[in-house]
């Protein structure tokens, strides 16, 4: 009885106090990886977005005359587009690994599924140090994106006040400068 | 005396303490409605939403919001205490493409003890809106909306203390839909 309880006491210790080591991060590329494999497609990459946060922000605020506010931190975006590739599979088999990938390290904040337009938005948060990192993934039928930026704790606000809006918001940011 | 407090009394402690831990987290989760068992209906709808603003999130709002904004404070103070809002909602091109049994499964934990339906509204255009509280004593620890119509499910819970004031004043923010909840707040007159 006594080994028992012991045994008992010390799983429950190690279960309470043991979380499983993830790259943290690294959870982008985990993502892009993730999404590579379950639909069997290729990402495009823009390697010199990462850096170019603050060009994105100012192009954003031309097209949209100027008046547009700025979401992400200056030079924080990492963009992964998937164009013109389909995007065939069980999506609440992929929602369930996404979750399972990145509920340890991050709160998803908000999911939207559609059926019939074979749409899928994801978005989750995390604290990093004084600002936050979101991660926004929009898949459809023939394209993806990954986006993740840090923003500032005035942004989060505007992000929980209005997840969906402010997320579309944040992916449009990010791949602004990729359209022109 | 060392080797009775190991032999009889560190046993009973330890089970004593794991139970008193166990009850402890359920009194923390009970007023959080579980909606797992609607998972499946997200392959049948034009549009599933599951809005997650959990204890963790809760506790960034508070600190996100600031005083100095007059609309952010309100929404700060709105959401001052509260511990976790949580939203599913399902719209379907089709009438019929969720069961009684998927509507029992959530009724069944809002007929546990301490929840107490307060609005039961059935009108052929806008559906059913039922609304529940949870009350430990006099103070309200959750909320939970339940709206069925022919082609829309919605479940909206708002763990921590609230009233249907502070539902009505949540509509349209945290990803908490327009239910068109009434708020019992009178107006200032130059609000009306």
């Amino acid at each position: 009885m006594k080994t028992l309880l012991t045994t008992t006491f010390i799983a429950i210790v190690l279960v309470a106090f043991s979380a499983p080591v993830q790259a943290k991060d690294d959870d982008f590329n985990s993502v892009v990886k993730m999404i590579e494999q379950f639909y069997k497609v290729k990402h495009q990459g823009i390697p010199f977005l990462a850096t170019a946060g603050m060009k994105v922000a100012t192009t954003a605020a031309r097209i949209k005359g100027g008046q547009a506010k700025r979401i992400a931190e200056a030079g924080s975006i990492k963009l992964a587009v998937f164009e013109d590739q389909a995007f065939d599979g069980d999506f609440i088999k992929f929602r369930g690994s996404l979750n399972g990938a990145l509920n340890l390290t991050w709160t998803p904040l908000i999911q939207t599924l559609s059926a019939t337009d074979e749409e899928q938005t994801y978005i989750f948060l995390r604290s990093a140090g004084d600002k936050f990192n979101v991660l926004v993934i929009t898949i459809e039928p023939r394209e993806a994106t990954v986006v993740q930026v840090t923003v500032s704790p005035k942004n989060l606000a505007l992000l929980l006040k209005d997840p969906e809006g402010t997320g579309k918001a944040i992916t449009q940011e990010a791949t602004i400068l990729d359209q022109e | 005396m060392n080797s009775l407090f190991h032999t009889n009394i560190r046993q009973p402690l330890m089970v004593l303490l794991l139970i008193a831990s166990s009850t402890l987290i359920a009194n923390a989760q009970d007023s959080r409605i579980q909606t797992a068992s609607l998972d499946h209906l997200a392959a049948k709808a034009s549009e599933s939403v599951d809005v997650n603003v959990d204890e963790r999130l809760m506790k960034m709002a508070a600190k996100v919001f600031s005083d100095q904004d007059a609309d952010e404070r309100k929404i700060k103070k709105l959401v001052e205490g509260l511990k976790g809002i949580y939203v599913r909602s399902f719209e379907f091109d089709a009438s019929g493409q969720y069961t009684d049994a998927d509507l029992e499964s959530i009724r069944t934990q809002l007929r546990g003890p301490g929840w107490t339906r307060m609005v039961n509204v059935t009108s052929k255009k806008d559906g059913k809106l039922e609304v529940y509280l949870l009350f430990h004593g006099d103070m309200v620890n959750g909320l939970a909306v339940l709206h069925s119509d022919e082609k829309e499910l919605t479940i909206v819970n708002i763990v921590g203390p609230v009233d249907l004031d502070k539902l009505a004043q949540l509509e349209g923010q945290f990803g908490v839909p327009e239910l068109g909840i009434e708020s019992q707040k009178p107006k200032a007159k130059n609000e009306q």
